[in-house]
């Protein structure tokens, strides 16, 4: 459903789906303003929830986006998924 | 010479890390050891196979500070290493590891050996059959000029796939191939500028682009770059599925091995190539080192007098016969698409009895590295370079030591 799939995810939204999806293994108190790069997202993973949130959310994530800032945390990632919806 | 007459006291089948530090430890002990290595270098997976980190070596801990788990010949090749190249341990999350170089472990693992007067080394050599005399082991060995014989009292499989197991035709173990470690395929990569962490995650971006475009084969997505931590030289890191499906890998087939190495190659060019024209980071950038081997995580393994398991290592257990600590988690790479940690309790290290070293119902005879006694989720924390120069240090001074 077009709708649903463009839901702009919370933070905490944001970290099940990461769980679910594999692209990584966070604690359920996960927080929302934690170092994903300490939690293991590498160049691999980052492949892996690229492929995933266009998958789910239908957009694409490109080179320009990818950025230390940008991927930083649940609460940046959110940011960068709800700019491109 | 003719060493066909010559009986030697321990023979090591392999020279990667596990079969190195056999090796280095039976000499040390007094015993006349010789080393059968298939190609023309010693290091295995940490040189043919351009694995370039020392996993294992560390103990899993919260505070800051790398702490060595199993002092010996896996500290001492640590030391040399971090002299070598001059970079220390990383803290990568919750793990501490060790850059290596290639380069400087072939170099570290010649010195290691010419220091020891009671070792000798045979490379090009590999092991084709075996059978065992009243006090001695025979062993034939195919080398590159030719058949060649061997005698020695005790034997150390350091081979990685049981080879010993499989020429014996005693029961081994393996996993079912989609439940298999994938293989890696290593290479080396020249850029003309440091590959930092903004580099590396926009060359993730740039290859999934590629992938969508279909200008990529789907392959590229196992794959990831690092540097070495000299200017220019990086190494790229793609995780095969090993075949068509994951049940088509079979790391003991020769067809199946040779594919890797050719799709290997094939999606490391594509995939330079395409970064080279879309990315100004790899402008000009060009592969400067081939594997010479794909490296196999996984295949046969031994079943010794204690199979060692993944509770064991999940629990952090220790056992009256340890030999060695196994400190990383357990690491499963079932996919092509990153791998799955699991930690052990209150970042406990597991101990490795010395009876997963020995061989259900044979003696004379021990193992050292990724094909010890354990079942596959075991195998996943033991497998590790830091690990095999443990097993295989310990291996080596029984054999000396014939205990």
């Amino acid at each position: 459903m077009e709708v649903s799939k463009k839901k702009t995810p919370s933070p905490v939204e944001l970290i099940d789906w990461l769980n679910d999806e594999g692209v990584l293994e966070l604690e359920w108190d996960f927080p929302e303003d934690g170092d994903l790069f300490t939690a293991g997202l590498d160049s691999m993973a980052v492949m892996q929830l690229v492929v995933a949130v266009e998958d789910r959310f239908g957009i694409e994530l490109g080179p320009e986006d990818l950025t230390k800032t940008n991927l930083a945390t649940p609460t940046t990632l959110a940011a960068l998924i709800a700019a491109k919806i | 010479m003719n060493r066909s007459t010559e009986v030697f006291d321990v023979a090591v089948i392999g020279g990667g890390s596990a079969g190195l530090a056999a090796a280095v430890a039976a000499a040390r002990e007094g015993a006349r050891t010789v080393l059968i290595e298939r190609h023309g270098y010693l290091g295995g997976m940490g040189t043919a196979s351009l694995v370039h980190t020392f996993c294992g070596l560390y103990l899993l801990r919260e505070e800051p500070g790398a702490v060595f788990a199993n002092p010996g010949v896996a500290s001492e090749i640590a030391t040399r290493m971090i002299a070598a190249t001059g970079l220390g341990p990383v803290r990568m999350g919750r793990l501490d590891v060790l850059p290596q170089h290639p380069v400087e472990f072939v170099r570290i693992a010649d010195e290691l050996v010419l220091s020891e007067p009671l070792m000798e080394l045979m490379l090009h050599t590999q092991l084709t059959g075996i059978s065992r005399d009243t006090d001695h082991w025979d062993l034939e060995l195919a080398a590159s000029v030719g058949p060649q014989r061997v005698r020695a009292g005790t034997l150390v499989d350091a081979s990685g796939d049981a080879m010993v197991a499989m020429l014996l035709g005693v029961e081994s173990s393996m996993i079912e191939a989609p439940r298999l470690q994938r293989p890696a395929y290593v290479f080396g990569v020249h850029s003309s500028r440091l590959l930092d962490d903004e580099a590396r995650l926009q060359t993730a971006g740039l290859i999934v682009e590629g992938v969508r475009r279909g200008d990529l084969p789907a392959d590229a997505l196992g794959l990831a770059f690092r540097s070495s931590g000299r200017v220019g030289e990086n190494f790229g890191t793609l995780d095969l599925t090993g075949g068509a499906t994951a049940a088509d890998y079979d790391p003991l087939d020769a067809f199946c091995l040779t594919r890797l190495e050719t799709t290997g190659r094939l999606t490391a060019c594509k995939v330079v190539a395409w970064l080279g024209e879309k990315s100004e980071f790899w402008k000009g950038a060009y592969i400067s080192h081939w594997p010479t081997n794909a490296g196999v995580r996984e295949s046969r393994r031994w079943i010794g007098e204690h199979v060692l398991k993944g509770e064991d290592v999940a629990a952090g257990t220790r056992f009256e016969d340890d030999i060695a600590l196994a400190t990383w988690p357990m690491e499963f790479r079932e996919t092509a698409r990153g791998p799955k940690l699991r930690y052990p309790e209150g970042n406990r290290a597991a101990g490795i009895p010395l009876r997963c070293l020995k061989p259900a119902g044979i003696g004379s005879l021990y193992v050292a590295g990724r094909c010890i006694s354990t079942d596959h989720d075991a195998q996943a924390s033991i497998r590790v370079m830091g690990t095999c120069f443990a097993t295989g240090e310990a291996a080596g001074r029984a054999a000396a030591r014939k205990c």
